[in-house]
């Protein structure tokens, strides 16, 4: 479904993405992990649209995109999440995931500028979408909560929320359990679990191993930029380079 | 803390009262000039309702990102345009009020499409070297007045009025040029008002609180950013070409970032998180304060400069923003 292929991202002289090489199928929840600064929110920003590539190609169903911007990118059924809070803060929690629906508006601009009626019921659908996904969330009754007064927890599931909003087929999660406690995690990894089966594709990157373990039908590993390693969970838990990249080489060799 | 929405389950209650409000308030306008009288004051008065105007339209622009510095030269287009319209070709003000502000929002659009595209810092300094550019080209060209501007300028045609006569526009009464002004700028806030409530005005918002969100979403940044603009732009074109046949004569000098600086004093004075109060607000503080404390001319721009910089050192919210403060502490917790 989507291909990076030897996508490179520098800044400066600096190669934050270097020759990487992916390849995401359909269906799947793909993990992407790595230490800090290994790339991993470089590509999803790549990806999504808000840096172009400085060399290497995106392909997403078979289509280059590597030279969109970010709102096109959105057009085409891609969909993130970003590591901040990143919320429209002072509006409520409906507003916010509402807001996501902005792309799908069919009515003709003029007309929504005029408040005809079929734009007004085109916006009360909306509104109810809206309202459905966070039932779908669980959310339903923060409905009117400012998203500034949000515990955390809640604030990264509304950020999936509006992602979802947007109707993706590819959807990029950028670290969701951060921040949160065991409870919080089982319900983030239920959630995602029930993401995947409306059909969606899932990149994850996250921090978080059980998290990852549990729920990835495929790993990436990626450091200084490039892919390390790939392969099924079991692989990639007794990969002695992936260990590596996380605990340093001194650590690794007490470890084996 | 949580925000109470008193009208969460009574939509239609909220908007009957907005309403009512609006209705009782534009009556108190209409019937202003008529307890005012002194023709000095009612210049005064359709001098804040254009500056007010002025304001919304810098607020309209903010709140998307774009901080402009150009107002006063939209202003300037709007009202060069329209004298020249009725002037050069004879065309009735009835016309070249309407023809001016499409006017500018043309020329708008084409430099829009440079300068919003620069992003936040370029479209300042761009903007800015737009309001002086414009300035020397109303001062330089003969066809524009040069210098000494455009004198002379024709008042609107007179108005036919059912039952009651007509009004006429001379260089004697000021009150049919107030009741035009107050149409003109209620006109305005209203398009405004229809806007804002959009589907436009809720990416603007969006756009405002987060950019890079509102993209992540769909959101075509250029292209409302762009509109906003072009609206801002032609709002300010129209208050120009009334001002130009409300004062008869367009000076350059008048037209530069000095008034576009005054502009956005009364935009934040008002608050600039309310986008039609605020100006008013602050428009009619800046514009009567001044008068009884018998500042003259030439002191006033150290007056607006020590206000603005305690305005961003202390109420950054503005006046209207200590409404919340207000609001805060009335409520039990």
């Amino acid at each position: 479904m989507l291909e990076a292929i030897k996508l490179t991202k520098y800044f400066g002289g600096l190669a934050a993405v270097n020759e990487l090489n992916l390849r995401v199928n359909q269906g799947e929840i793909l993990g992407l992990i790595g230490p800090n600064g290994a790339g991993k929110t470089t590509f999803f920003n790549v990806v999504s649209g808000f840096f172009p590539p400085t060399n290497g190609r995106v392909l997403f169903e078979g289509k280059d995109i590597s030279q969109l911007k970010a709102h096109d990118i959105a057009y085409r059924g891609i969909s993130r999440t970003f590591q901040a809070s990143t919320l429209f803060m002072k509006l409520s929690v409906l507003d916010n995931v509402f807001t996501g629906y902005h792309k799908s508006y069919r009515t003709r601009f003029l007309k929504r500028v005029l408040h005809t009626p079929s734009a007004r019921k085109e916006e009360e659908g909306f509104r109810q979408k809206a309202l459905e996904t966070l039932e779908f969330m669980g959310m339903a009754s923060l409905k009117e909560e400012l998203a500034a007064n949000l515990p955390h927890g809640y604030q990264r599931t509304l950020g999936i929320a509006m992602a979802l909003a947007t109707n993706p087929k590819l959807l990029l999660l950028d670290e969701p359990a951060t921040g949160m406690n065991l409870t919080e995690k089982n319900a983030v990894i239920d959630l995602i679990r029930r993401i995947r089966d409306m059909g969606i594709t899932i990149i994850l990157v996250e921090h978080d191993m059980k998290v990852v373990m549990d729920l990835c039908d495929r790993i990436i590993v990626l450091n200084f930029g490039q892919k390390i390693a790939e392969g099924l969970p079991e692989e990639i838990k007794s990969n002695r380079e992936v260990v590596e990249a996380y605990l340093g080489k001194e650590e690794s060799k007490n470890a084996a | 803390m949580v925000k109470h929405n008193r009208y969460l389950f009574n939509r239609t209650s909220m908007r009957i009262h907005k309403f009512i409000y609006a209705i009782i308030v534009i009556i108190i306008l209409a019937l202003l000039p008529q307890v005012v009288r002194n023709p000095y004051y009612i210049h005064l008065l359709i001098m804040v309702g254009i500056n007010a105007v002025l304001a919304m339209t810098f607020i309209l622009m903010l709140r998307t990102g774009l901080m402009c510095l150009g107002i006063a030269a939209f202003w300037g287009i709007g009202a060069y345009a329209s004298a020249m319209l009725s002037m050069k070709l004879g065309l009735p003000v009835w016309l070249s009020l309407p023809a001016a502000a499409v006017i500018t929002a043309i020329i708008a659009a084409f430099i829009g499409v440079l300068l919003v595209k620069q992003g936040g810092f370029g479209f300042i300094i761009q903007t800015l070297a737009f309001g002086f550019i414009i300035v020397l080209i109303f001062g330089t060209f003969q066809v524009f007045g040069g210098h000494v501007g455009i004198v002379g300028i024709s008042h609107p045609e007179s108005i036919p009025i059912p039952f009651v006569g007509s009004m006429e526009f001379t260089s004697i009464s000021k009150m049919p040029f107030y009741y035009l002004m107050l149409f003109l700028s209620l006109l305005m806030v209203l398009v405004l008002t229809a806007f804002y409530s959009s589907t436009a005005g809720r990416a603007w918002r969006a756009i405002g609180l987060s950019a890079h969100l509102a993209e992540s979403l769909g959101i075509n940044l250029f292209n409302y950013r762009l509109l906003a603009f072009i609206i801002a732009s032609a709002i300010a074109g129209l208050m120009g070409s009334f001002f130009a046949h409300y004062y008869g004569t367009l000076v350059p000098g008048s037209f530069g970032p000095f008034k576009t600086i005054n502009v956005h004093v009364y935009a934040i004075l008002g608050g600039i998180n309310f986008p039609i109060l605020g100006p008013v607000i602050g428009s009619l503080i800046m514009t009567f304060v001044p008068e009884f404390l018998r500042i003259t001319e030439g002191v006033e721009p150290i007056f607006t400069g020590i206000l603005m910089i305690l305005l961003v050192l202390c109420l950054p919210d503005g006046l209207l923003g200590l409404t919340h403060l207000w609001q805060r502490r009335s409520k039990p917790s």
